[in-house]
């Protein structure tokens, strides 16, 4: 199941774990411990006195109340009409009764039902089995403008009615004889019979909406459309051993008794659409004063909440009969007495709730009462009560419950952050909203010392602030909530500290600095420096850590990383300022202040932060290690082609190559691992100045090679070829020295240089081989073998002919075998090659020629009536080209289309002088 | 009388019935909460609104005990799936699914789904007793020497089975079930080779260790799918319901069981 269902699902969970819980039966169970809920109050109306009296055998049989008005209707025959009055005295509602008039209906019979007809100013009287009525100031009877209605077992008014007549009272009668029920329109001069429908059981009471009659019959409830007659059953009750109850609480649904003293929802459908309450057996009235089910049983007043369907509040009611509610005023009577149930303020209900950490509860309430509250009141309702139950879970540590309300209750989130002492900066506007979501002064106060449950506590908010970051909940407080995070990320020992300084972030220095200081997270305390344009401050920062004068083990490699942050600081007298001390402690490290940089571009407008090699140089004259490295680094990897630095840097390694040979205790490797540097530089570079070089080698006999090469710099081949030859006897060098001196040149030259070294192979006046004698006589073998290998192997870049004049006479033929071959086989080859060259060419010319001849046989046709093959425009003038087959194009047409080579433009060449 | 909100209205309705006992609310809490807990038996009964895409199903859980039955009818009105529950080691409560449940789904819409849904597949020895580990403060829930505990319920199989002691407590045989389920297509007048086959709409599940209640669930939401189109479209033409289209089908003779 995806996450972003959750949060409603949650919701959703919250309410349904409390419908199965209540209807599981462990309210009976639990009620004791759970009922703090304080939704109603009994207030006491008409007192016994002002009824009965002392009489006893008088008792209360019915009531009616109607606005201010109530009526009571007695068991002998009276009818009490009292004005209730409500007063509020120091919080405290009370009623205060007028007594009106009373009057007897002469029957000693027991009034018992009373419905008034405010709109007819009427009072339905239902007694001695007949419906009459009385005028509801003066009680006086009035004519019912015909036969009244007789056999009347029980009656109810249509608080729905269908009729649109306001003048018009809709009324459901149960005859109290007959298997029937009908229904009358009640004018002011007359009764009407609208319908009567016959039940399959004697009824025993009903309820009317719109055209439904709910009736419980004598062993089930049944829902009747009485203009269709369509019947719906609804479910089994024996009626004859429990009193039913059938009670209309909203349109078309209704609440009814079942078995099992439960109340059950019904709506006009027959559908169940609420879980079921579970009152007692007993229940003798209920009534529906959202969100609450009120029920009234033999000794008690029980109510349940709709939302969730638990028992919320007892109230013990001795000698209870009747339980009504009249326009949402609960009221209730005992025989001799009459109270109103009145329900205390929503918000109360809801903080008594929370005060009890009834969160779930609380917050089913509020949201059940959204459509009995106007919408924006409602919205700061539920948002206040969403945070502080936030609040009551975050101080019993369920964070997640608490960060999801926090989250929909919008929570501003200083109001969390105050709970941790010196978490908000100094200069926060912030204060506690009142009144307070909460009873916690702070976080020390929440945990009681408990030092886990701190820790705990703050590692939660570490993981809410990260979140709220990067919503919108922390528009308009951002410093305050970065400020708090770092706090903690620092105090915390926290990894995210790093992070959150190298991201955008808007912690306050002023107030963050000295906490970063106090935890020694001066690496971290550096990096806030930097963010806030403080360079200076951070290096400095960093540097007495280095030196081991402050302690913060954050990065092992601080060092390197001032050196990396110098490399990129734009404050050039910050890196000039730390640039010494970098490399006192490494040059080679220290150096990448400067080849880390990114090189002035030349002549780039913006200047800003780059710093002028040659500044760099001369700053790194005491320090050798990092000059060699920075001059390597602009020559060899910058590429920088200045004379000034190829020769500088030729001349250290070359300086470096002579003080490693005068030292006698060098290794081999240092000296020849210095030489490649030096013979690479020298090789590949054309810029250094040769002469300055060739004159600080010339001395060394060891530098044998680097000499060669700064010959061949100078273009002096053959002395190069010379050492090469006769004083290092390298006949591999040479060859190579070869390629390399020719690279980049033409072929010419290459012959030329090969020739040189054959030359020099075969040189015989050279001093130190003819007089070495018999040694010499072997060098010169020697020469002679080198020279019939280079000619064998390279063959191909000589010149035979000029070859063949050089070599000795005495050089046998099978000694150049390989090289006369190929010689051979080479001029064959290049012969035979023009040869078919120029047949090609030849007959290229013929096939042209031919072409040529074909065309002009026929006129080719140009008319301002046929277009270009290829722009499709007319011909202007006369000149075109013709394209194989005859077709004639724009001659620019042709060129624009024509590749270069291709057969047409050939073909072009030959046609475009045709009209 | 004021107009109190109701609660967002369910776009469909699933029904959970069965004997008492069987496990109906543990399945629901294993469902919804994730977990097995202490369960007392149901009062009335209660609904749970389960989110399932933008649709709102709502579950109906139901008192399996006889004081509650005649409220049945009620709650399987207009219902699009049914799941008769029975308990895998008690054989009377399989049989009571036909005797006493069967015909209180005579409200249910006429394309109801049913499902057949053995729970306590933990007590039989099976795989889902392997498939432990999904939480729960249930260990200690008298398993003590090995040998699962017979069902709560003490009636005794209708049918004598020897049972060794390895399949003790499973009393109730899953070809019982199937069985059951085709004479309830019968008993629906509905043909069998139109409607979902018995191997799918036969679970054997365990609200104790979560063994096979997803799939149960969600096999059925995913199921009752079309319902709920039907009804979203219904709704926005015509409010009424004519309540005389069920008069007849609860007079249909009931199929025996064997
Ligand atoms: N071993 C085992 N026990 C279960 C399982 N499901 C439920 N139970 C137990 O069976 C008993 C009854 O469970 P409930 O969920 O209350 O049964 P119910 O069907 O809701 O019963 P009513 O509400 O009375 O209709 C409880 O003790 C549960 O712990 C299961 O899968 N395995
Ligand atoms: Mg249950």
């Amino acid at each position: 199941m995806g996450t972003e269902r959750k949060g409603t699902e949650a919701v959703i969970h919250r309410r349904l774990r409390n419908q199965i819980c209540s209807s599981n039966g462990w309210v009976d169970a639990c009620c004791a411990a759970e009922m703090s809920v304080k939704a109603f109050e009994l207030v006491p109306a008409v007192a016994r006195e002002l009824l009965m009296g002392d009489k006893a055998r008088i008792n209360i049989e019915c009531i009616e109340c109607c606005g201010k008005h109530l009526y009571i209707g007695t068991n002998d025959c009276f009818i009490h009409h009292f004005l209730l009055e409500e007063t509020t005295t120091k919080g405290t509602l009370s009623y205060s009764v007028q007594k009106q008039l009373v009057r007897y209906l002469g029957l000693k019979k027991p009034v018992d039902a009373l419905k008034a007809a405010s709109a007819l100013e009427r009072l339905i009287v239902l007694c001695d089995s007949t419906l009459s009525m009385v005028d509801m100031v003066t009680l006086e009877p009035v004519p019912s403008g015909g036969s009244k209605v007789r056999g009347v077992a029980a009656f109810c008014i249509n608080e729905n009615p269908v009729n649109g007549d306001p003048f018009c009272v809709e009324m459901g009668v149960i005859s109290a004889r007959r298997r029937t029920v009908q229904v009358y329109m009640l004018y002011e001069d007359r009764v009407q019979l609208v319908k009567e429908v016959t039940t399959p059981e004697q009824p025993c009471a009903v309820s009317l909406d719109g055209y439904f009659l709910c009736l419980a019959l004598s062993s089930q409830y049944m829902i009747l459309n009485y203009s269709t007659g369509a019947a719906q059953d609804l479910f089994p009750y024996d009626s004859e051993e429990r009193k039913p109850i059938v009670k209309r609480i909203g349109r078309e649904e209704f609440l009814l008794a079942a078995p099992g003293g439960l109340g059950m929802f019904a709506n006009a459908e027959g559908v169940s659409q609420r879980a079921p309450v579970n009152w007692s057996e007993s229940v003798i009235g209920a009534a529906v004063c959202f969100p609450y089910v009120v029920a009234l049983d033999e000794g008690f007043i029980t109510v349940h909440s709709m939302l969730d369907q638990q028992l919320k509040q007892t109230l013990s009611f001795r000698d209870g009969h009747i339980l009504q509610d009249f326009e949402g005023k609960v009221v209730l009577a005992s025989t001799k007495a009459v109270y109103v149930l009145v329900p205390l303020p929503l918000e109360r209900q809801i903080q008594d709730l929370l005060a009890g950490h009834r969160v779930e509860e609380a917050l089913t309430l509020t949201e059940g009462a959204q459509r009995n509250i106007p919408k924006d009141k409602f919205q700061i309702l539920h948002k206040r009560i969403l945070q502080q139950a936030g609040f009551i879970q975050f101080g019993q540590l369920q964070f997640l419950e608490a960060k999801e309300h926090f989250r929909t209750g919008q929570l501003d989130v200083r109001e969390l952050i105050s709970l941790y002492p010196l978490l908000l900066p100094a200069s926060s506007s912030f204060s506690r909203c009142h009144p307070p979501l909460h009873q916690f002064a702070d976080l020390n106060h929440l945990a009681q010392g408990d030092q886990e449950k701190v820790q705990k506590c703050k590692r939660f908010l570490i993981t809410y602030l990260g979140e709220v970051r990067s919503t919108e909940g922390a528009n308009g407080c951002r410093e305050d909530v970065d400020t708090a995070l770092l706090k903690l990320y620092a105090e915390q020992d926290h990894d995210s500290l790093l992070d959150l300084l190298a991201s955008p972030n808007a912690c306050l220095l002023a107030d963050c600095a000295p906490w970063l200081e106090k935890h020694h997270k001066y690496f971290a305390l550096g990096l806030l420096y930097h963010y806030n344009g403080q360079d200076a401050a951070a290096i400095q920062i960093w540097v007495r850590v280095v030196n081991g004068e402050l302690q913060d083990s954050t990065r092992s490699d601080l060092y390197e990383y001032i050196v990396d942050f110098l490399s990129f600081c734009s404050n050039l007298d910050l890196v000039w300022k730390y640039a010494d001390w970098a490399l006192q402690k490494d040059q080679t490290i220290g150096v990448k202040i400067f080849t880390l940089r990114t090189l002035a571009k030349n002549q780039t407008k913006d200047q800003t932060g780059q710093i002028n090699p040659d500044d760099v140089i001369t700053y790194l004259g005491k320090h050798n290690q990092a000059l060699l490295l920075y001059l390597e680094h602009l020559v060899l990897e910058r590429r920088i082609k200045k004379e000034k630095l190829h020769t500088h840097l030729a001349v250290l390694y070359t300086d470096r190559v002579l003080s490693l040979l005068a030292q006698s205790s060098s290794m081999d490797a240092q000296v020849s691992a210095a030489r490649d540097k030096l013979q690479l530089l020298l090789r590949e570079s054309n810029l250094y100045r040769v002469q300055l070089l060739l004159g600080k080698i010339q001395d060394c006999n060891q530098l044998l090679l680097e000499r060669a090469t700064l010959h061949g710099k100078l273009e002096e081949h053959d002395k190069a070829l010379h050492i090469l030859v006769h004083q290092l006897k390298d006949f591999p060098a040479a060859e190579a020295y070869c390629v390399w001196g020719s690279a980049s040149r033409d072929a010419g030259y290459q012959q030329h240089l090969y020739h040189l070294l054959l030359g020099v192979y075969l040189d015989r006046d050279i001093p130190g081989s003819s007089s070495t004698g018999p040694g010499g006589s072997n060098g010169t073998g020697e020469l002679e073998m080198a020279a019939v290998d280079l000619l064998n192997g390279h063959g191909e870049v000589f010149d035979a002919v000029q070859v063949l004049g050089l070599i000795p006479e005495g050089w046998s033929l099978q000694l150049l075998r390989p090289f006369l071959g190929r010689a051979l086989r080479g001029s064959m080859h290049a012969h035979r090659t023009s040869q078919l060259a120029l047949g090609l060419a030849r007959s290229e010319n013929i096939q042209l020629h031919h072409d040529r001849l074909k065309q002009r046989r026929s006129p080719v046709l140009v008319s301002d009536q046929k277009g270009c093959h290829l722009c499709h425009n007319t011909f202007s003038e006369p000149d075109c080209v013709c394209l194989p087959g005859g077709v004639p194009v724009h001659t620019h047409c042709a060129a624009k289309r024509v590749v270069p080579d291709s057969p047409i433009k050939r073909q072009l060449a030959n046609t475009s002088n045709h009209t | 009388m004021p107009e109190f909100s109701k609660m967002r209205k369910p776009d469909v309705k699933i029904v959970i019935l069965g004997d008492m006992n069987v496990g109906k609310t543990s399945l629901l809490h294993r469902y919804t909460e994730r977990k097995f807990k202490d369960t007392v038996s149901t009062v009335g009964g209660a609904f749970f609104l389960k989110q399932w895409g933008p649709y709102n199903i709502s579950i109906w859980d139901t008192a399996g005990r006889e004081q509650f039955h005649g409220l049945g009818s009620m709650y399987c009105r207009g219902a699009a799936a049914v799941i008769l529950t029975y308990d895998l080691t008690n054989w009377h409560s399989l049989a009571e699914l036909e005797e006493r449940f069967l015909s209180l789904t005579d409200t249910a819409n006429h394309d109801c789904i049913y499902a057949i849904v053995g729970n306590k597949a933990d007590l039989t020895g099976n795989q889902a007793q392997q498939v432990a580990g999904q939480d729960g403060p249930t260990e200690d829930q008298g398993e003590g020497g090995g040998v699962n505990p017979p069902s709560a319920c003490p009636t005794p199989p209708a049918s004598p089975v020897l049972l060794s002691r390895v399949t003790l407590n499973k009393q109730v045989s899953r070809e019982d079930a199937v069985s059951l389920y085709g004479r309830i297509l019968r008993y629906k007048g509905m043909d069998e080779s139109n409607c979902l086959p018995a191997d799918k709409m036969c679970f054997e599940t365990s609200a104790k260790t979560g063994y096979n209640v997803d799939a149960l669930f969600e096999t059925l939401f995913d199921m009752v799918l079309p319902s709920i189109l039907r009804n979203r479209t219904e709704r926005e033409q015509s409010p009424t319901v004519d309540l005389e289209d069920h008069k007849e089908t609860g007079k249909r003779t009931r199929a025996r069981c064997c």
